[in-house]
């Protein structure tokens, strides 16, 4: 239970079976604190549902997720609930309340947990904007604001009850570059400034290299690969090497049949 | 033979399953509201006034319309079969108890679960879908208590009182066209009306409408949360839940009416 234990997160074997398909195939990692660690690996290599694990969305088949030592796996709702308040958690596509305004939004965990005034939720609404880089677009309704404001508005929204860990579902998924390294300085910036402990998702090899102190590989719901961004760029590993120069040939072939497909995945 | 057994077992194993879901959806929304009378901040306020808004005020029109058009119908028909026993005059009274048993709380009932449960049922749909209930898990929020409890709890405060609505505008549909068209004498309309009504035909429709309201708001909330996949699923939670509110409406109406006025002492 301690806060001074390096690994924030452990995980042990974990193994999810959907019927007959296995989506994660005996997992084994640790998250260190403070730090910004990146899970990688092409679509539908499982990371989504890893991530979904860590949070408790799903159930893992067999495993143990450990958060600060404790087990999360299998835990009532409530004291589910007490676990979740230490997280913040950026979905891929932003996840707003539509029917609310961008300050409800941000205030609706304040709200739910706290039993602050109104006045001091308004105020802590604006410093949490602030903080994205959105001053003063309280009353504007998500329809009304751009793809990588909503995702601006959804930190502001995961951080506000200032979690120890946030995680990121494909920060930059369907922005454009610009502002997609712009979200990776936001992830950088916050987990330095408030020393969050940020576990991302992503398939974007730029934007991992900038911002990972620590980078997982997965691949077919296996770990293939653990290590710094530099370490991962020098693997000797030929699918890591065909993952981060985006080529079409390779140990994946370009040309799939269906049975090829489906045995690659019940290979696992 | 066994195709048939197979499918019949199916069928009433869909069924069951379904009655199962919605009572485990319904006691627990249950549980959250006896909760609120001792807790705060069980049951979010801000969602529940705007659903008694959306419900309650923003339906009225359409209700009265609705009502009003009924109550001038029934009061034609009523007379061309009342006039061949000369008994014109129980127009009145036919229309009254007929709007306040029976069509009041159905017709209320029918045009809410058209206009509100498809409503709740996209809305948490589209929520389903676009990770926001999933967004709202992760927040330590529990999506049947913010979502679900609010929008059963709005609905049967609110649908009661509309049928009241529909009750009175029937009403005086009926009695415009009866002394205007009928030609019925008004203080005669009025006072057989008032004769015919009891206030066991009120209540019992009241009674009626909340039962209603509950199956609506319970029927189109579980379709809502029970959407996975995209646009399809949403569509199609929708539609499952008007046509399955409207036909339990209707079953519930004839066990509801058998009870009430046949089974219990009078």
């Amino acid at each position: 239970m301690s806060e001074s234990e390096p690994c924030v997160i452990e995980v042990r074997n974990l193994i999810k079976r959907f019927g007959d398909l296995t989506v994660l195939n005996g997992i084994n990692v640790e998250i260190p604190r403070g730090q910004i660690t990146v899970i990688m690996g092409g679509s539908g290599c499982g990371k989504t549902t890893f991530l979904r694990h860590l949070i408790a969305l799903h159930q893992p088949t067999s495993g143990e997720i450990l958060v600060d030592g404790a087990n999360i796996v299998g835990l009532s709702e409530k004291e589910m609930n007490n676990v979740r308040r230490k997280f913040g958690m950026l979905f891929q596509g932003s996840a707003l309340f539509n029917s609310m305004t961008v300050g409800e939004n941000v205030a609706v965990p304040l709200k739910e947990h706290t039993d602050l005034s109104p006045e001091i939720i308004r105020i802590i609404v604006r410093v949490k904007l602030e903080l994205v880089g959105l001053t003063g677009f309280e009353d504007f309704m998500p329809h009304q604001i751009s793809g990588g404001m909503k995702k601006r508005v959804a930190l502001a929204r995961a951080i506000a009850l200032d979690p120890k860990i946030v995680f990121y579902d494909e920060p930059g998924a369907g922005l454009d570059p610009i502002t997609a390294s712009m979200i990776d300085r936001l992830i950088l910036d916050l987990s330095k400034k408030l020393n969050i402990t940020s576990v991302v998702v992503s398939h974007e090899m730029k934007s991992a290299f900038r911002i990972a102190d620590q980078i997982i590989v997965l691949h077919k719901g296996k770990v293939l690969q653990v290590g710094t961004a530099d370490e991962i760029k020098n693997s000797k590993d030929s699918y890591v090497q065909q993952f981060i120069h985006g080529e079409s040939e390779g140990v994946i072939p370009f040309k799939q049949t269906s049975e090829a497909y489906l045995k690659g995945l019940l290979s696992t | 033979m066994k195709e048939f057994a197979g499918k019949t077992g199916q069928s009433i194993f869909f069924i069951l399953s379904g009655v199962a879901r919605l009572w485990n959806l319904g006691s627990a929304v249950v549980g959250y509201t006896l909760s609120s009378f001792f807790k705060r901040k069980v049951i979010p306020r801000e969602v529940l006034f705007r659903q008694m808004v959306l419900i309650g005020i923003d339906s009225t029109a359409i209700v009265s319309l609705v009502g009003a058009s009924v109550g001038t119908v029934l009061a034609l028909q009523a007379a061309y079969s009342l006039k061949t026993f000369g008994a014109l005059m129980y127009t009145g009274s036919l229309v009254c108890v007929a709007m306040a048993r029976e069509l009041g709380p159905l017709i209320a009932a029918i045009v809410i679960s058209g206009r509100i449960g498809a409503r709740m049922a996209a809305e948490i749909g589209t929520m389903m879908v676009q990770e926001e209930v999933d967004a709202l898990i992760t927040m330590g929020i529990n999506p049947i208590r913010y979502l679900v409890a609010p929008r059963v709890l709005a609905l049967a405060l609110m649908l009661p009182c509309l049928t009241v609505i529909v009750d009175i505008v029937g009403m005086i549909g009926g009695w415009a066209i009866g002394t205007t068209g009928l030609g019925i004498n008004s203080s005669l309309y009025i006072a057989k009306s008032i004769e015919a009504l009891c206030l066991k035909d009120i209540y019992t429709g009241l009674l009626k409408s909340f039962i209603f309201s509950i199956l609506i708001a319970l029927v189109s909330c579980h379709q809502g949360l029970s959407v996975s996949g995209g646009a399809d699923a949403v569509g199609k939670a929708t539609t499952q839940a008007v046509v399955i509110s409207i036909v339990l409406i209707i079953v519930v109406d004839c066990l509801a009416t058998a009870v009430i006025y046949y089974a219990l002492p009078t």
